[in-house]
């Protein structure tokens, strides 16, 4: 009964807000025609958003996966270093990592390529959840599983190879499409370091076309057409290795 | 085979698991069973007998080889051996069929085609070639307890050590799992088990060592354990577990 009642509570609030705001958004009067002029900058934003989100997707599951294994190593220098990383990104707003990363530590290296030094900055932040949830995934394995393949006369690398991390790949699928999704709207940030990207364009036509609805609207359909695929792609990866039925 | 065991001991923490166990038993042994009650120290000697726990003291010598002590040796003598537990254990993401390949082509070096041919004919064996390409979540307790012990035969261990193999499965399907070991020791396999399968363990071994509290409390064949018990602790608990 209260399983009724709270379904259909959720469900009348839930569908009530979104037309609401479907009807707000959709009866405002807009101006598109103040931003044709900068649609090519919109596009090429876009492409760069893309660009760095693909780039920055593959460094960061390496990143993760290192600090991950690092963590797991068995061997107390090397896990607390990781530890101490995981902990210290987490707990530190990713605009300040992007200021100092670019400003003061690429700077006294000599590298300037914002992009470049962009995507490595993203990479090092998401690595970091990146690592958290590939651990989880590793420790949700449970201890039998260790146990009958070390009876079997497996080596640890190999239990980790063949047993521990094909199974924990699949749980760990729906948390990394989620983390995908943010690496996707973080990029945003790289703003501050004067990168290109697709916000970065919207802040831009914005500002000079003082159509600020018209500007920003577009990110919605950008963003969310990088991100959407992203989680189709995990529910089906996710059915494919189903293997409890 | 004969087995010597002297002072062997395994805490973990406050818990005296396996608390100074001295056993001797002669070559005419190949089916050794391990009773007593929960807790009494079964499962700890078996994995100390398998090598898949380090012993704080004391030493195991199996047909005069003992039992090594390094984690590189261990594998060795693990990799020598079948171990079968009471909850199957088998891979969830791997099919039956390759459960039992994976552990024959990397860890014996069997080539693909050779490890699959093995792995058909003990499936065949064990009346499970139907199933061999399912994924354990879609066999029953019984049939996956078939396929973890056709994964524990397949390199022909030198010696199999099941842990309560039946424990964890029902009347029906107990009964097809200790035919199947029945089976095995009549074909000479040597076996050391832990079970509260005292019908089994009175019609299948050879040597009965009953534990509690991490010691030996008695030990000898299976007909004097059973019929002529010495002491209080092997009378009282046979006479609760066979009173049903």
């Amino acid at each position: 009964m209260w399983k009724v009642a709270l379904s259909t509570f959720v469900s009348v609030v839930l569908l009530t807000t979104f037309v609401f705001v479907v009807w707000v958004v959709a009866t405002h009067d807009y101006h598109w025609e103040a931003i044709a002029p900068y649609r090519n900058n919109l596009f090429s934003g876009w492409l760069t958003t893309v660009g760095i989100s693909l780039a920055a997707m593959i460094l960061s599951i390496a990143i993760g996966a290192l600090l991950t294994a690092g963590q797991v190593s068995g061997h107390r220098i090397p896990a607390t270093l990781c530890r101490v990383y995981v902990e210290f990104i987490r707990g530190t707003p990713l605009l300040t990592q992007i200021l100092i990363g670019y400003y003061l530590v690429a700077d006294a290296i000599g590298w300037d390529d914002r992009i470049g030094v962009g995507i490595v900055l993203l990479s090092g932040f998401s690595g970091a959840y990146f690592s958290e949830i590939f651990r989880g995934g590793l420790e949700s394995i449970p201890h039998s599983q260790w146990l009958s393949a070390r009876a079997i006369g497996f080596t640890e690398g190999q239990i980790y190879r063949f047993v521990v991390v094909p199974q924990a790949v699949r749980r760990v699928l729906p948390a990394s499409a989620g983390q995908f999704a943010n690496l996707i709207k973080d990029s945003s940030l790289l703003f501050v370091i004067s990168v290109n990207e697709f916000t970065m364009q919207a802040r831009e036509t914005g500002t000079n076309t003082y159509a600020t609805f018209e500007a920003y609207l577009p990110l919605i359909l950008g963003y969310f057409l990088l991100t959407f695929p992203i989680s189709l792609l995990s529910r089906h990866l996710e059915r494919r290795y189903r293997y409890e039925h | 085979m004969s087995i010597e065991i002297q002072g062997l001991t395994k805490h973990y923490g406050a818990t005296r698991a396996v608390d100074g166990i001295d056993l001797v038993l002669d070559d005419p042994v190949k089916v050794l069973a391990l009773i007593g009650p929960s807790g009494g120290g079964k499962s700890t000697l078996l994995r100390l007998l398998g090598g898949l726990e380090r012993p704080d003291a004391g030493s195991i010598r199996i047909d005069g080889t003992e039992v090594p002590h390094d984690e590189e040796t261990l594998r060795v003598w693990r990799r020598r051996n079948g171990f079968l537990f009471q909850s199957f254990n088998l891979f969830p993401h791997l099919t039956a069929l390759e459960n039992i390949v994976l552990p024959l082509v990397e860890v014996h070096g069997w080539k693909r085609g050779e490890a699959g041919e093995r792995a058909r004919d003990v499936v065949a064996r064990f009346g499970m070639s139907a199933h061999l390409e399912k994924h354990p979540a879609q066999l029953s307790g019984g049939q996956q307890q078939r396929i973890a012990l056709a994964r524990a035969m397949a390199h022909e261990p030198a010696l199999l050590l099941l842990d309560e193999p039946t424990s964890a499965l029902d009347p029906e399907m107990k009964a097809e799992v200790l035919d199947l070991i029945e089976e095995l020791c009549q074909g000479g396999q040597r076996i050391i088990l832990s079970t509260h399968e005292m019908g089994f363990a009175r019609g299948s071994a050879d040597a009965v060592v009953f534990l509690g509290g991490g010691k030996v409390v008695e030990s000898g064949s299976a007909t004097d354990l059973f019929d002529h018990p010495q002491s209080a602790t092997v009378k009282t608990f046979l006479g609760k577990v066979m009173k049903w």
